[in-house]
């Protein structure tokens, strides 16, 4: 009896060690890959890396506020991904979230209104998705692309032609000021509620998969959809349920976005775009884990951050981020490479 | 209207050839069992480096070659990745395509202090027909891969060893194919033409950088694969189709001549690919082993 929770909870902490072996591995190959890149270019890596880890945490308002989005978009690229579905449409609905709820909050001044709304149109996307999946055999993939692309070109529309502020060119109408959320007042200052509001969703995100009927169908379908169909569940409900919370999420993104940080899409779509493909980063750096995703929000909130004040500084492109992204990401698609590192160091040591 | 008819179709033959290519490509590495997404990432960093290299040397046949070899290194990239260290490859695809775009971001403002477009640089010469239509060189190399493809995959024996890694691994194996070294050189294969695909879009085509260069194109490419069944001679229909969206696009944007549907007129090759692979992929069969990594026994 001793012995068994003795090997449980080693077999835990194996499991722990290795995840931290791998995000921070991941981190370290990402961070310099990009050192090389910089250097490549011509620019000065220790003046960049500097200003990014400095001056990307200075505020802490912002950093939070900005890691939000990415925090909602992590959570709708993970959730599908646990049911064994890639949505990489996170961006086409998080832009679908943040045009629907600024529309609701100008015309309802309601902000809950606007919210749900955003979270409903997000569904409604991730639904889509899904259900070209499961009824016509459609890969997500290429769906969520072709929906993102056109997204993108629709919502312009809609802020070039039909919503756009009389008053300010190049804007679409913005949220009014009573429909904006809030600032909570804490040790660092006054910081908007809109981290706090993502924080709870991540929690909620975790109850649901780890403690619900219906996170257990989402978890067993992603793991093996045969065994899911012989207990009895439908894995191509699991394919539906998940893409339309991991499309809500997304929704939810575009809300926390425009309620709480800019309360208008402006012509180049520079706020709303990259939230979604952030958000795949966040997730797998946050190895799926609703949990792990704040963290890794808030370390991708870091280098995006970080990346605009070394931009100013330094002239050294922001896209920087993007780099560091795909090294994480590539980096963070070999478990296997890590595991038969570490044993293979284990065995090492056995032997001498 | 008889003329607006001919020169659609004539410019669908320049449109298709970067969306051919890299569809030939990932039918190859598809059929071995790998799936690499990184196609518009490795068209963007082609389309880049044949920019750079045509750029300081003016001669738009290194550039090609160098975006082929950009095209070889990332699938060498994927392959050790995706079949020897048996990675994720969908996850890889994604990292790849987010990294591939932030270099060349970043060389694009490093090089030429431009966020936008690069300065224009020259292109490969287009064959003219009739005196008034022009398709490129590579419009008809595209073809003759394509029917060489498969040829190659459908009617040799190596094809067929190919086929089988991505059919069934350990069948293959007993047949005495070395499944991981089959699916790391076609890997290496497909990712080469797409990089030829992302060169001629950039210094046979356009004939400047621009950081949305790919638009999309690597994953209509994608769609295309599981519209052409996996078959490199179907694809050219395919590729002609939303080749055909792209121009049709650009055509009426000209011709409409309202800027207020300029937006819902580029979204036309996106809703096209779409529509068409909603309605014709249903009965697609996508080879069994596809995705997996093969671990051997």
């Amino acid at each position: 009896m001793l012995k068994a929770i003795r090997d449980r909870i080693r077999a835990k902490f194996e499991d722990y060690t290795t995840t931290t072996i791998e995000i921070v591995a991941s981190a370290t190959i990402g961070l310099i890959v990009g050192a090389i890149i910089l250097y490549m270019f011509g620019y000065d890596v220790i003046r960049c890396y500097s200003i990014v880890f400095t001056k990307g945490v200075r505020d802490i308002n912002y950093l939070l506020t900005k890691a939000s989005p990415i925090m909602m978009t992590g959570l709708a690229f993970t959730i599908p991904m646990i049911a064994g579905v890639f949505n990489i449409g996170g961006e086409g609905q998080l832009y679908v979230g943040a045009l629907t709820s600024i529309l609701v909050a100008y015309y309802t001044h309601n902000i809950l209104l606007a919210a749900t709304t955003g979270a409903l149109a997000g569904a409604g996307i991730g639904a889509l998705i899904a259900l070209l999946k499961v009824y016509r055999g459609v890969n997500e993939v290429i769906t969520a692309i072709m929906l993102n692309w056109t997204l993108y070109y629709i919502v312009l529309y809609l802020i070039t032609n039909i919503y756009y502020d009389p008053t300010i060119p190049h804007q679409s109408i913005p949220v009014p000021e009573d429909a904006r959320i809030g600032y909570i007042a804490s040790p660092w200052g006054s910081i908007r509620a809109t981290f706090f509001i993502g924080v709870v969703l991540a929690l909620i995100a975790y109850y649901v998969l780890y403690y619900t009927k219906l996170g257990y169908l989402l978890r067993v379908s992603g793991l093996s959809p045969r065994s899911a169909k012989y207990a009895g569940f439908d894995p191509n409900k699991a394919i539906i349920y998940s893409m339309i919370l991991g499309g809500a999420f997304a929704g939810i993104g575009g809300a926390l976005l425009t309620l709480g940080y800019v309360p208008y899409i402006d012509t180049t779509m520079s706020i709303v775009f990259g939230q979604g493909f952030t958000g795949i980063g966040v997730a797998l750096l946050g190895r799926n884990n609703p949990i792990g995703i704040i963290f890794s929000s808030i370390f991708f909130s870091v280098l995006i951050i970080g990346g605009q004040m070394m931009e100013l500084l330094t002239g050294a492109p922001p896209e920087l981020a993007d780099v560091l992204t795909g090294v994480i990401v590539i980096s963070l698609a070999l478990p296997y490479a890590y595991r038969m590192m570490i044993s293979y160091v284990r065995t090492r040591r056995m032997i001498q | 209207m008889i003329e607006d008819i001919l020169s659609i179709l004539s410019n669908t033959l320049i449109y298709m050839v970067p969306i051919l290519l890299a569809s030939i490509g990932e039918i190859i590495n598809e059929r071995s069992g790998v799936v690499n997404i990184g196609l518009e990432g490795i068209l963007t960093l082609a389309a880049f480096t044949a920019t750079v290299l045509t750029f300081t040397t003016g001669n738009p046949c290194l550039g090609l070659i160098i975006g082929l070899l950009v095209g070889t290194a990332s699938g060498i990239l994927h392959g050790v990745i995706s079949v020897y260290l048996r990675g994720d490859q969908i996850i890889c695809g994604i990292g790849f395509n987010a990294f591939a775009y932030g270099i060349s971001v970043m060389g694009l403002v490093t090089i030429w202090q431009q966020h936008g477009a690069s300065p224009p640089v020259d292109t490969l010469p287009m064959i003219t027909i009739a005196g008034r239509y022009s398709i490129s060189p590579l419009t008809i190399l595209a073809l003759l891969i394509a029917v060489i493809a498969w040829y190659w995959l459908f009617k040799t024996s190596s094809g067929l060893k190919l086929r089988a890694c991505g059919e069934d691994p350990h069948a293959a194996e007993a047949m005495g194919v070395n499944v991981l070294r089959t699916r790391f050189l076609a890997t290496i294969l497909g990712a080469t033409l797409a990089g030829l695909g992302g060169a001629y879009l950039a210094v046979g085509w356009i004939g400047q950088f621009t950081r949305a260069i790919a638009a999309g194109r690597g994953f209509i490419a994608l769609a295309n694969v599981a519209f052409s069944n996996w078959n490199p001679i179907l694809a050219i229909l395919g590729s002609f189709i939303f080749g055909f969206f792209d121009v049709l696009s650009t055509y009426l944007q000209i011709k409409v001549q309202a800027i207020a549907l300029t937006y819902p007129l580029k979204a036309i090759p996106y809703i096209g690919t779409l529509i068409v692979v909603a309605t014709f992929i249903g009965r697609a069969r996508m080879p069994k082993a596809l995705g997996k990594p093969y671990i051997k026994e």
